[in-house]
């Protein structure tokens, strides 16, 4: 089994499965083409997408829906076409595509989540990229209540 | 901010080299085309504000903090 150096976690035996393909890599960051996504039954559902380019690079992720569970989808058909998903549609959570938003912390607010631009995965093919919506219904800092969380576990 | 009113087919100018035309407006947005030198970046405004929340979101909670922010963030 290979195994990854982790920033949070020391280093980690992973299956290929939990592998996921980023072809244009993150805004910022696009020479991070893999990373693992780490879910751990004690962190749930705390996500983490660890980068197989270096262990320094770990965001911290919500599934999308743990945020804000109205989130309504709206990946533009360019990205569902890099992503190989039906671009005529929004893909069905959970059995087509998996939708993370990357949490930010800041030292003198509540966390934020970035619902702008989520992290899209087709569960299919595991490949992924983050998909920065054409309107502005949502924002790039999100507040994260906590709340929230507690309401969707 | 500089506020101009131009319509479909107009353009304005930037300096000696950038040209914006304002292509077509519909209900869905506006259409801009963009004449300018190769080495210019233009780029979405909001593929720059992910590229910064981006660099914000990968500092993540510093190690020795990690439990307790981790563990806020779940409670």
């Amino acid at each position: 089994m290979p195994s990854v150096d982790t920033k949070y976690f020391g280093t980690m035996d992973y299956r290929e499965e939990s592998v996921y393909d980023f072809p244009a890599g993150l805004p910022a960051f696009v020479d991070h083409r893999r990373f693992v996504l780490i879910e751990l039954p004690q962190h749930a559902p705390l996500v983490f997408l660890q980068s197989l380019l270096t262990p320094e690079l770990c965001f911290l992720a919500f599934p999308i829906l743990v945020v804000d569970r109205d989130y309504h989808l709206g990946i533009a058909a360019e990205d569902l076409r890099a992503l190989e998903l039906n671009p005529d549609r929004q893909p069905e959570l959970g059995t087509e595509a998996m939708l993370l938003a990357l949490l930010s912390l800041h030292a003198d607010s509540v966390p934020t989540a970035n619902l702008l631009a989520p992290v899209v995965i087709n569960i299919q093919n595991r490949r992924g990229l983050q998909a920065i919506r054409h309107d502005s219904l949502y924002s790039h800092q999100h507040p994260f209540e906590l709340r929230t969380a507690e309401q969707s576990c | 901010m500089l506020v101009l009113r131009r319509r479909a087919g107009e353009a304005l100018l930037i300096g000696d080299d950038i040209e914006i035309e304002l292509l077509a407006v519909t209900a869905q947005g506006a259409k801009i085309g963009i004449r300018a030198p190769r080495d210019t970046v233009v780029l979405r405004k909001e593929l720059k504000i992910t590229q910064e929340q981006n660099a914000r979101a990968a500092l993540g909670p510093p190690l020795q903090d990690f439990a307790r922010v981790i563990e806020k963030l779940r409670a």
